[in-house]
């Protein structure tokens, strides 16, 4: 069931050489982490706690500068925080003065009309599946009505990468579960501009559930320690032995090495 | 003057003002506790504190005037006067932040402490206290700035030619500015300086690891280089105070039958310590309505009636002297917050420049601007080579009334931005939000609570910083620095001409103004950005 990736799916969209990161400059917190994501693809990144996921995705987003190595969006290597790159935070965060439609405007303010952020919002919004809500401030939605606020205002920046970083922890199980089942639909649509999907999980049947292919990071300082390719059809049940396989196998990884046998 | 007297009086200013600010924070746990707890005391408590955060210092003239120097009178007078005045420069902005911060404890830590039976003090020490540090760190700089402006101004009243004062640094710098001793006014400054520093960097550094350590959602790194004194200290401590540890107890103690008889003693104590509190800080709550209600007729009482007809002739003037007042105080809030925003936003994203600059703003701004004024005016005055014009004159209040006051909203926009969580600064970053939409629609907005409080603190400083500059006898040598038209000129110069009936008269006039506007604008301003404008709660991670 493990396998190593090798096969070039086309140009890819994002792609990070060597990229490490430290505090205080000599701690690394992982390092030589190298990782590419192609068309369509949801790439999902997991490892033991503290291996830096959170810290890794805001690298590749520029938000913290690197210590070592590069990242490139469509070859050309990134210096700043690109709107072609959308993140959106485990820790939900909507401005609480703002309503559900100018959560999602904020990203389009200066940079495309009134009218047509308007609609581009509005758009977004009913994607997510919150039409009729745009006048909602997020004090007076559910969890997981603001998260999807915040995927809209992440899609509404008609981005190419979305990285996702736990997106679905604060969420019921409920919630959690019926947007995970839509996510996927939701990110790979035509009506989007987006390319393709990192996400950071500890959740290995979301992992299995939404991923194209997953990156074990693993070790201190972190580094890639496996790459496995998902390979079932969707929609993905948890029903198919296959899928319980596949989180068999991501818990194996996962799990120190001695204690595995 | 005498070094050692310099030295002194320095030491005795500034005890007062560390005294009054260690009761103001020990009083703030044990109401705002209170508060947190009793729903009906909590209501009261919290308009109370509201009113009187947004009332001017000067506000409370009348009171120190009646009743400290007028009714006391003498140097106790006048001792209780300056701390009253500091008292309530600095009280309610720390016991509204200690209030919040109780109020904002998570519930499960709550929870925690009530399952394990902590008992009241167990609570507070273990976490009321220790989670309101980051709010207290935060306020004691403008409060400390604050204090140390009051007690320079209030050191020494002057009624008729009878002048009352205390010892303390205020006193001697009054001395020697008005015989124009450069040298000891150098002096005094110098000493000062110290003080101002030290006391400055002790709060940098609590300021900085409260954040650290006792700050939910903070990437600062707490420091647990503990230094050499402190465990010698500590030693010291346990074997001079060799008081037990109520928790140590509490851990060690085993769950036999004996016990959990033991525990729920413990627990009826503690609720029984709860009603106590709560009885207490009704107490404290009541003493105080019924003070101010006392000081309010009292100043009422001390008018002659035949008095009355003359001030109420006068009142249409006095008005229209306060509109005066009120221009200058908005031109100058309006100069502060501009400049301050600025500041504060360009040092917010210059990491390096603001590592540098922050201590010395600190600093500065802990150092009160009517000690070192009188030699801003004698450097520059003579420039003039005419006497001073009405527009000099203006620009030197304004000059005044700012150096006393950009701090507040300066600091208060810096702790807001501060505050702001993370995953709000990279959605801006992420998304490349302009900055004139960043700074309107997201940082203002998320540091408008701060702004607020800022704001009020600026325009508090700013009345006192008239009453101090719009008439100014003596301000150096033989000059006097003085407005054409102003209501705190009036109050300033019947006290010193004696006249304490037209000095209680407009100040009580003021405080009935800056009453209602407090109740009707201010109040309602700081109630919509607790309400609406709280960043944190934009974050959910239920």
């Amino acid at each position: 069931m493990t396998q190593t990736f090798n096969e070039t799916l086309g140009e890819s969209q994002l792609e990070c050489k060597d990229l490490g990161y430290a505090y205080s400059g000599t701690n690394f917190i992982f390092k030589d982490i190298s990782i590419k994501t192609y068309a369509d693809e949801l790439v999902a990144i997991v490892g033991p706690s503290g291996t830096g996921k959170s810290t890794f995705l805001r690298v590749l987003a520029s938000l913290i500068p690197s210590t070592a190595g590069h990242a490139f969006l469509n070859n050309v290597e990134m210096k700043d925080p690109s709107s072609q790159i959308s993140l959106v935070h485990q820790s939900i965060a909507t401005f609480p003065w703002m309503t559900a439609l100018d959560n999602v405007k904020i990203v389009l303010r200066n940079k495309v009309k009134d009218d047509e952020a308007t609609e581009i919002a509005k758009k977004m919004i009913a994607l997510v599946g919150l039409n009729g809500h745009e006048d909602a401030y997020p004090k007076e939605m559910s969890g997981g009505m603001r998260q999807r606020i915040a995927i809209a205002r992440a899609l509404a920046a008609s981005p190419t990468i979305m990285l996702m970083d736990e997106p679905f922890v604060h969420l019921d199980e409920l919630t959690a579960n019926s947007l995970r089942a839509e996510i996927y639909s939701i990110v790979f649509n035509p009506e989007n501009t987006l390319k393709s999907v990192i996400l950071v999980s500890h959740n290995l049947h979301e992992v299995v559930q939404l991923a194209d292919r997953v990156y074990v990071m693993g070790g201190t300082p972190a580094r890639i320690v496996n790459e496995i390719k998902i390979d079932l059809p969707r929609p993905r049940s948890e029903e198919d032995p296959l899928f319980y396989e596949y989180v068999k196998t991501l818990y194996k990884e996962l799990m120190p090495k001695e204690s595995v046998g | 003057m005498e070094l050692i007297t310099i030295i002194l009086a320095t030491l005795a200013s500034l005890s007062r003002v560390l005294m009054l600010i260690l009761i103001s924070i020990v009083s703030g746990w044990i109401l705002s506790y209170v508060a947190v707890k009793n729903r009906k005391f909590e209501n009261i408590y919290i308009s109370f504190v509201n009113i009187f955060e947004s009332i001017p210092v000067i506000g409370f003239l009348p009171i120190v005037l009646v009743i400290f120097i007028s009714g006391l009178g003498g140097t106790l007078g006048v001792e209780i006067a300056a701390d009253f005045l500091v008292f309530d420069a600095i009280v309610w902005n720390i016991w509204i932040g200690q209030y919040q911060a109780f109020k904002t404890i998570p519930q499960h830590l709550i929870e925690v402490s009530e399952n394990y039976n902590f008992g009241w003090w167990g609570k507070m020490k273990n976490l009321y206290i220790p989670f309101s540090y980051p709010r207290v760190s935060s306020d004691i700089f403008p409060s400390f700035a604050d204090a140390l402006f009051y007690i320079m101004v209030s050191e020494v009243f002057s009624v008729g030619i009878t002048a009352y004062k205390v010892f303390g640094i205020g006193t001697l710098i009054v001395q020697a500015t008005s015989t124009g001793d450069l040298t000891s006014i150098y002096e005094c400054l110098g000493v000062l300086a110290v003080g101002v520093v030290v006391i400055t960097l002790a709060f940098g550094s609590f300021s900085k690891h409260a954040i650290a350590k006792y700050g939910l959602n903070t990437s600062i790194e707490i420091k647990r280089h503990i230094g050499y004194w402190r465990p010698h200290i500590r030693k010291w401590s346990k074997d001079v105070i060799p008081t037990p540890r109520v928790s140590k107890y509490a851990t060690k103690m085993k769950m036999g039958t004996e016990n959990i008889q033991t525990a729920v003693t413990k627990v009826r104590t503690s609720r029984s310590f709860e009603k106590i509190g709560k009885y207490i800080g009704t107490g404290i709550a009541w003493m105080f309505l019924i003070f101010i209600g006392y000081s309010s007729i009292n100043v009422i009482l001390s008018v002659p009636h035949s008095q009355w007809a003359i001030y109420l002739a006068q009142t249409p003037n006095l008005l229209y002297q306060m509109g005066v007042d009120y221009i200058r105080v908005i031109v100058v809030t309006i100069v502060s917050f501009v400049f301050a925003v600025s500041l504060g936003y360009y040092l917010a994203n210059h990491k390096k420049a603001s590592t540098i600059s922050l201590p010395i703003i600190q600093t500065i701004s802990a150092f009160p601007a009517p000690a070192y004024f009188p030699l801003i005016f004698a450097a520059t005055a003579p420039l003039f080579l005419h006497n001073l014009s009405s527009v000099e004159t203006e620009l030197y209040v304004m000059l005044l009334c700012f150096l006393g006051t950009f701090y507040y909203v300066f600091f208060g926009f810096w702790v807001g931005v501060r505050a702001i969580p993370t995953e709000f600064l990279e959605v801006t970053q992420n998304y490349k939000i302009g900055f004139f939409t960043k700074m309107r629609r997201i940082i203002l907005p998320a540091t408008f609570p701060y702004l607020v409080t800022g704001l009020s603190s600026t325009i508090n400083s700013a009345w006192g910083g008239l009453a101090v500059g719009e008439f100014w006898p003596n301000i150096y040598g033989n000059q006097t620095l003085q407005v054409h038209t102003g209501m705190m000129k009036v109050i300033s110069k019947g006290l010193a001409n004696g006249d304490m009936g037209i000095a209680a008269w407009t100040s009580l006039l003021f405080a009935i103004v800056v009453g209602v506007y407090s109740i009707v604008f201010t109040r309602n301003l700081m109630d919509l950005a607790r309400k609406k404008y709280v960043i944190e709660e934009g974050i959910y991670a239920a």
